[in-house]
């Protein structure tokens, strides 16, 4: 192999570092796009047999975002193996015991359950904030694009710009506001 | 008969596993038979004294002047029939008749092909390099004279002769012949050429069946360049440019797989970049990568002309000389 | 793939010593022939010796005809070529015309093909036009400097105008329209 070809195939399968922003974002879409990255399967080169895979760094995994009252009604099963070893817990009670695990849970049930999932999920960060080591936030050089627009709460917008917004119409003389 | 030595070897196993119930075992349909036997046939062959080599021209219906004949024929050349036959001869087989002469107290003179090969060979080094010149004019010296050494080395030649059906026509003292019978007999059918039909056919002989095989091959890889940096800013030097190299890609940084990407820049134009596993060979391959600009064999070159008629002249205007510089 | 395919040597589409570069060699050098001058299963491969023989080599001066008759044995040609492959073929009942026909198989391939298993039915040198891809091809370059992450390469920008954005561009335009507009003040 000529030094051409050598740099050029180390170059090719070089392994991208991703960092993905989980505020306010749906764990279960987000999977699907996570997974795509971790796989390797946004790259032209993708082949199943094919070591291609990026790492992904997911950050604010604290500030998922789950739809409607998924918090109460989404149960995750364990079994220890044991007789009457089964137990359900709700997601709001996973996410309490540990921020990490409704995101890692979720892209993990996307992936199919082949011998390599284990293995592609190995180049999975998470952390629940945004204080990451640096060794690891070093070698991002990609961000990959949220699903939603983060919502700004009113009382974290400035005063000043929430006076200013156009308003619609007035409330009329008599109406009691609670 | 394989089956009945396993059988007779297998009887006393049999007769004890009589006793214990038989399992039969579902397997895949692998012929299991076929590396014993070809292991059988090679003791065999090996107990006869190993395998025996038949050389074609010992065979019945052989006949080397209808071969001769044909070899000139299927390759589009007129070859006088002595020297095609002088150009088959190498000196192993001289020796082996004067042998056998003396023996036999007759002289017949036969001659060898060390003169026509010798002819051949100064031939094609001469063509090759100024063929190479004239399809790759911006090349320097030095990488054309690394490609002319691999395409006259002896393993090249070697290939080609075999390739034309030299193999079984050669006279040699043992066969099946060595790549340096082959290669010399392909320098002397060149030499043979040259005589019968000019050098303008023994040219286009050498380039049609020599100078192709450098064809959906990269030529920079038999030039090994020791230091392309020093180099790239020594010729660019001479236009009175620098080059500047930038860092414009890098991933994992902190890991065994990092890759970098770095740049050539000059006047803010990029005229290259290169990767590497370090910065340094990054930026090393870039200046490989701009030299092959700067020498017209980029990957993307124009395919080299392989149908130049005649023998192309030595060109007057000034080559990149890297050494002299 | 079938199982005996197995014990087939593997190959890949090449032309034998850059073929058709340079000139076109015809790649069988020599063919012999072998017959027997009773045997009825010849009588195709006589018919051919008579009539066409003559013809083919004058035709092909680069392949050397052999013919070998021999007593009470099955018609059968060999063939070989440049690259060292020698094809032994079955002649036996075969009438003039596929003789005819099979000889100008022989002629023009290029070796003993039809024992090859071939590992891909194309070949190239050049397998892409652009380079291979690496992760730095369309790579944005502003990427380079800065410091992730960051809500400008990470948020969306493929979502439609919001109604709460349209409205805001409204009121900008009537303002620039008017002087006297509503705020929430």
């Amino acid at each position: 192999m000529s030094a051409f070809k050598r740099v050029q195939q180390w170059a090719t399968f070089a392994r991208t570092w991703h960092v993905f922003d989980c505020k306010w974002q749906d764990p279960y879409d987000s999977a699907q796009v996570i997974k795509k990255y971790l796989m390797g399967l946004h790259k032209p080169i993708y082949h199943p047999t094919n070591d291609c895979g990026d790492v992904v760094v997911c950050i604010n995994s604290r500030d998922i975002a789950l739809r409607g009252d998924e918090w109460r009604k989404r149960a995750y099963f364990h079994h220890t193996g044991y007789p009457g070893g089964a137990s359900w817990t709700l997601a709001w009670e996973l996410h309490n015991k540990d921020p990490t695990m409704i995101i890692r849970k979720a892209i993990y049930r996307s992936m199919k359950g082949n011998l390599q999932r284990r293995h592609t999920m190995e180049r999975l960060f998470i952390f629940p904030g945004e204080d990451v080591p640096q060794d690891i936030m070093q070698n991002v050089t990609n961000q990959i694009r949220q699903l939603r627009l983060v919502p700004t709460r009113l009382d974290h917008i400035p005063e000043e710009e929430v006076q200013k917004y156009p308003k619609v119409m007035d409330y009329p003389q008599d109406y009691v506001l609670k | 008969m394989n089956k009945i030595a396993l059988l007779a070897r297998c009887v006393p196993l049999t007769t004890k596993l009589g006793q214990v119930v038989p399992i039969t075992i579902q397997c895949q349909k692998i012929s299991r038979w076929v590396a014993p036997t070809l292991m059988e046939l090679k003791k065999r062959e090996d107990k006869l004294g190993g395998k025996k080599v038949t050389p074609r021209n010992t065979f019945l219906e052989w006949n080397l002047e209808a071969e001769l004949f044909a070899f000139g024929k299927r390759l589009n050349e007129d070859f006088d029939s002595d020297l095609l036959l002088e150009a088959f001869t190498d000196r192993s087989y001289v020796i082996k008749e004067e042998m056998k002469q003396k023996e036999m107290n007759i002289d017949i003179k036969v001659k060898d092909n060390r003169q026509l090969a010798e002819e051949g060979e100064k031939f094609i080094k001469e063509y090759i390099q100024l063929y190479l010149e004239a399809v790759l004019p911006k090349f320097p010296q030095e990488g054309v004279a690394s490609i002319r050494q691999h395409l006259t080395s002896e393993d090249i030649l070697a290939n080609v002769s075999l390739h034309l059906g030299t193999k079984d026509i050669i006279l040699a003292a043992e066969y099946p012949v060595d790549k340096f019978i082959l290669a010399n007999a392909f320098k002397a059918i060149v030499g043979a050429l040259l005589q019968s039909s000019g050098e303008e056919k023994a040219a286009h002989f050498v380039r049609d069946f020599v100078v192709t095989q450098i064809q959906g091959k990269d030529v920079n890889e038999y030039w090994a360049i020791e230091d392309p940096w020093g180099m790239l800013t020594g010729l660019l030097a001479k236009d009175n440019t620098t080059v500047e190299p930038r860092l414009i890609g890098e991933t994992g940084k902190n890991t065994l797989l990092a890759c970098y990407r770095v740049g050539l820049y000059v006047d803010k134009k990029m005229i290259s970049s290169g990767f590497g596993e370090t910065v340094a060979t990054a930026k090393e391959m870039a200046a490989r990568e701009a030299l092959k600009k700067i020498f017209g064999t980029e990957d993307h070159m124009k395919p080299i002309n392989f149908k130049l008629e005649g023998i192309p002249k030595r060109t007057g205007h000034t080559r990149h000389q890297i050494s002299a510089s | 793939m079938s199982n005996k395919h197995l014990f087939l040597n593997s190959g890949f589409v090449r032309a034998p010593l850059q073929n058709g570069v340079g000139r076109y060699v015809c790649q069988l050098q020599r063919i012999v022939l072998k017959f027997c001058k009773t045997h009825g299963s010849c009588r195709g491969l006589r018919d051919f010796i008579e009539q066409d023989l003559v013809d083919f080599a004058k035709q092909n001066p680069g392949v050397v005809v052999y013919l070998k008759p021999r007593r009470h044995r099955g018609p059968v040609a060999v063939a070989e070529y440049l690259n060292g492959d020698r094809v032994w073929m079955n002649l036996a009942n075969k009438t003039h015309s596929e003789i005819t026909k099979w000889i100008e198989v022989l002629r023009t391939q290029q070796g003993d093909i039809a024992s090859t298993r071939l590992r891909k039915y194309q070949y190239t040198d050049h397998p892409s036009i652009q380079g291979p891809w690496t992760p730095f091809t369309f790579k944005n370059p502003e990427l380079n400097t800065a410091v992730l992450p960051d809500q400008k390469f990470g948020a969306n920008d493929r979502l439609p105008m919001s109604a709460t954005e349209q409205l805001r561009l409204m009121f900008e335009k009537q303002k620039l329209e008017e002087g006297d507009v509503k705020t929430a003040e």
